[in-house]
């Protein structure tokens, strides 16, 4: 006899949605995290995109922990000493139902994990899944834990995060490499709330905010950084490839020094305090990186199913867990109606993942790591965008004026790239974009 | 045999504006101190020992039931929770839990909370249950039923042993052990018990600190002699005129007849004894 017909482990916001739509459905659920209260463990470095839970927590944005709501975006372009930033700002976004909020995960993530307890989860922390119980019949009946005894279910959905040891234990990662993994490294510092409003021209006293993403800046390492407001703090930080950080023998905290000492971004930290640091490891490996989903008794969702969306323009994670969780509750919602826990039974979610925005968008963006990771779009291309704008703006009196073609045409047979790449390039971003 | 356990719900890492001093608290970095679990252990190792139930009790608010719910995973077996919503003065405390643990033989207490606490809550309660109390334990043993061989602390880096007999008060420090892992199944239960609230016997206690209304200090006036003598002669006093004095003098001297010259001079200052006589000795 099962102590609960599902187990999610780790109370993360897949977790947490799949542990909440289960108990609004009736079914008995434990919601297992390892760390003492839901987000303790968790770090991320970007803005979490709410619509997902429109349907699921009605009027979410009234009650969710949220720091700002974004309503300015920008992607800057970082050489050495110069910066070229596309800079956008909505005051509809500012505005109910918004569109992107900055948050501490370790508030957001408790928050969503207090519904789930709510409607009837039961949550038990401080305690690790360390592996799967199989049952019999070779199906995954539950996990053990570090605690004295097992935790017995018809269903374990896996929430474990990037680096799931459930999923590899039940063979589900069978190309599990760390060529997909990046390591997201992370600096809070605290500012007051009147000076970050000042600094990134945030409309004093609201609680609207900014999110940069950064490309270059990474001391030659594959990646890019980012720069967010909160409340009262603001959070700078680098997501760098795992090989690329490990060959160039840079320390990740390093690779944030040179962010805040750069020209165009010291004077938004200038004076800081810093609060927290930060690392985590990132699934940017995208669709082909994905693990097998389903297993016998057993679902993998949110980080743990690599479902982390770096695309450059899009970065998400949160909505994508969340997505993926609610995905995993209606299969194992549908299977405990059958009374199937296999394989067999459970293989609608991966139906409802391919139907929804969760895979179809990393399906569509499945070239982006390669394409954005690649040194053309991390060096090349912003250095010549740079260079062209340095030209243009520099007034060269007596001399007469040169057009941007000219200087353009210039650049690009300086830089020895090809015309070719350019126009491989430009295809990929098309299908990634178009 | 009953035995019973009292801890604390505290704040285990405040935040403490370095300039207002303003105390910033969190609920998720809330528990109880190492003390109040080492407490909660010897509760739980002497119930397995001498076969007795363990009643683990606190005084404060619904927060702290997180950490009563730890204890009863861990095998107490019942838990009491006396509801306050503000902080009690320790004489108060100790006669809270006093009532609400009428019927334990041997109550074990951490030896001060985190909170700024003075340690004073566990010679209350004793006081309050007219038991022995041995605080500041830094050892236990157990021995028969209800009698604790323990160590005591004592200034001076010494120790005193003692041997308690029920029924009494142990205030034991966070050294003495650690509290156990709970098991599943226990959390899982214990996430579904009940605890036992009960409403203070003192509703409305008078404030811990009475605000009167205070003025700036001002020492009592000394009275102090005035000054003997004319303004005159105190001034000639304190530059020295009129008195007789050796006036400086240059002296170029071998090095032994110069220290034979300084040594005598020392002497009629009455700075040194007779060099001659100090050369006798």
């Amino acid at each position: 006899m099962p102590d609960f017909e599902v187990v999610v482990v780790g109370a993360g916001p897949a977790g947490s949605i799949a542990a909440l739509s289960l108990a609004r459905l009736g079914h008995s659920v434990c919601l297992l995290e390892r760390g003492p209260f839901p987000g303790s463990k968790n770090v991320y470095g970007g803005v979490i995109y709410g619509r997902i839970l429109d349907e699921l927590i009605p009027h979410w944005w009234e009650h969710a922990p949220v720091q700002r709501w974004i309503t300015r975006r920008g992607t800057m372009l970082l050489t050495d000493h110069q910066s070229l930033c596309i800079d956008y700002r909505s005051t509809a976004w500012a505005q109910a139902p918004y569109n992107g909020a900055t948050a501490y995960r370790p508030d957001f993530d408790k928050w969503l994990a207090d519904e789930a307890v709510k409607a009837g989860a039961t949550l038990v922390s401080s305690t690790t899944a360390t592996g799967l119980v199989r049952t019999n019949r070779g199906l995954v009946g539950g996990v053990k834990t570090d605690r004295e005894g097992d935790l017995m279910a018809n269903v374990v959905i896996a929430c474990d995060g990037v680096n799931s040891f459930l999923a590899k234990e039940a063979g589900l990662y069978p190309n599990f490499s760390k060529d997909h993994l990046t390591l997201g490294v992370k600096e809070v510092l605290a500012l007051p709330r009147q000076e970050i409003e000042a600094r990134f021209g945030i409309r004093s006293g609201t609680n609207e905010g900014a999110d940069l993403e950064i490309v270059g800046g990474t001391q030659g390492i594959a990646g890019g950084g980012f720069v967010y407001t909160n409340l009262d703090t603001i959070s700078i930080g680098a997501v760098l490839s795992l090989g690329g950080l490990s060959a160039s023998k840079v320390r990740p905290e390093e690779v944030i020094a040179g962010l805040k000492a750069h020209p165009s971004l010291a004077p938004l930290v200038d004076g800081a305090e810093l609060k927290e640091y930060s690392a985590h490891l990132i699934p940017e490996g995208g669709f082909d990186a994905m693990p097998e989903v389903v297993g016998d008794g057993l679902l993998v969702a949110g980080d743990a199913a690599g479902l982390c969306l770096a695309a450059g323009l899009w970065l998400e994670g949160v909505n994508y867990a969340i997505g993926s969780g609610k995905c995993a509750a209606d299969a194992v919602h549908e299977a405990i109606a059958k009374g199937n826990f296999s394989k067999a039974g459970l293989v609608s979610y991966k139906d409802r993942l391919e139907a929804t925005f969760v895979l179809r968008n990393h399906r569509k963006t499945r070239k982006a790591a390669h394409l954005l990771l690649s040194d053309r779009l991390q060096n090349r291309y912003p250095q010549i965008a740079c260079d062209l704008l340095e030209q243009l703006y520099t007034v060269e009196d007596p001399l007469p004026k040169r057009g941007a073609l000219t200087i353009g045409r210039a650049l690009w047979k300086g830089s020895g790239l090809r015309i070719r790449h350019a126009l491989r390039d430009g295809r990929d971003a098309l299908k990634i974009y178009g | 045999m009953k035995i019973a356990a009292c801890i604390k719900w505290v704040a285990l890492r405040p935040d403490i504006d370095p300039l207002s001093g303003s105390v910033e608290t969190d609920d998720r970095f809330s528990g109880v101190s190492a003390a109040d679990q080492a407490a909660v252990e010897w509760a739980l190792r002497m119930g397995e020992a001498w076969g007795a139930s363990v009643t683990v009790a606190t005084v404060g608010a619904s927060i702290a039931e997180s950490a009563l719910r730890d204890a009863l995973a861990c095998g107490a077996t019942t838990a009491i929770r006396i509801d306050i919503e503000h902080p009690l003065p320790s004489a108060a405390v100790g006669r809270e839990l006093a009532a609400a643990l009428a019927d334990a033989d041997l109550i074990v207490c951490g030896d001060w909370s985190l909170d700024r606490g003075s340690g004073s809550v566990p010679p209350f309660l004793a006081h309050a249950r007219g038991a022995e109390q041995a605080c500041g334990l830094v050892a236990l043993s157990l021995d028969a039923t209800g009698v604790v061989r323990a160590e005591r602390r004592l200034d001076g880096g010494r120790r005193e042993r003692l041997i308690v007999r029920a029924p009494a008060v142990l205030a034991v420090e966070g050294s003495t052990a650690r509290l156990r892992r709970a098991p599943l199944g226990g959390v899982l239960s214990s996430a579904r018990s009940s605890i036992d609230v009960r409403t203070p016997s003192t509703p409305n206690p008078a404030e811990p600190v009475r605000l009167v209304h205070a003025r700036p200090f001002r020492p009592r006036t000394k009275i102090v002699d005035g000054p003997h003598g004319s303004v005159r002669d105190r001034s000639n006093a304190l530059l020295g005129m009129g008195s007789t004095r050796t006036p400086p003098q240059r002296l170029v001297l071998d090095p032994e007849v110069a220290a034979e010259h300084i040594l005598a001079a020392l002497h009629a200052w009455g700075e040194i004894d007779d060099p001659a006589s100090a050369e006798g000795q």
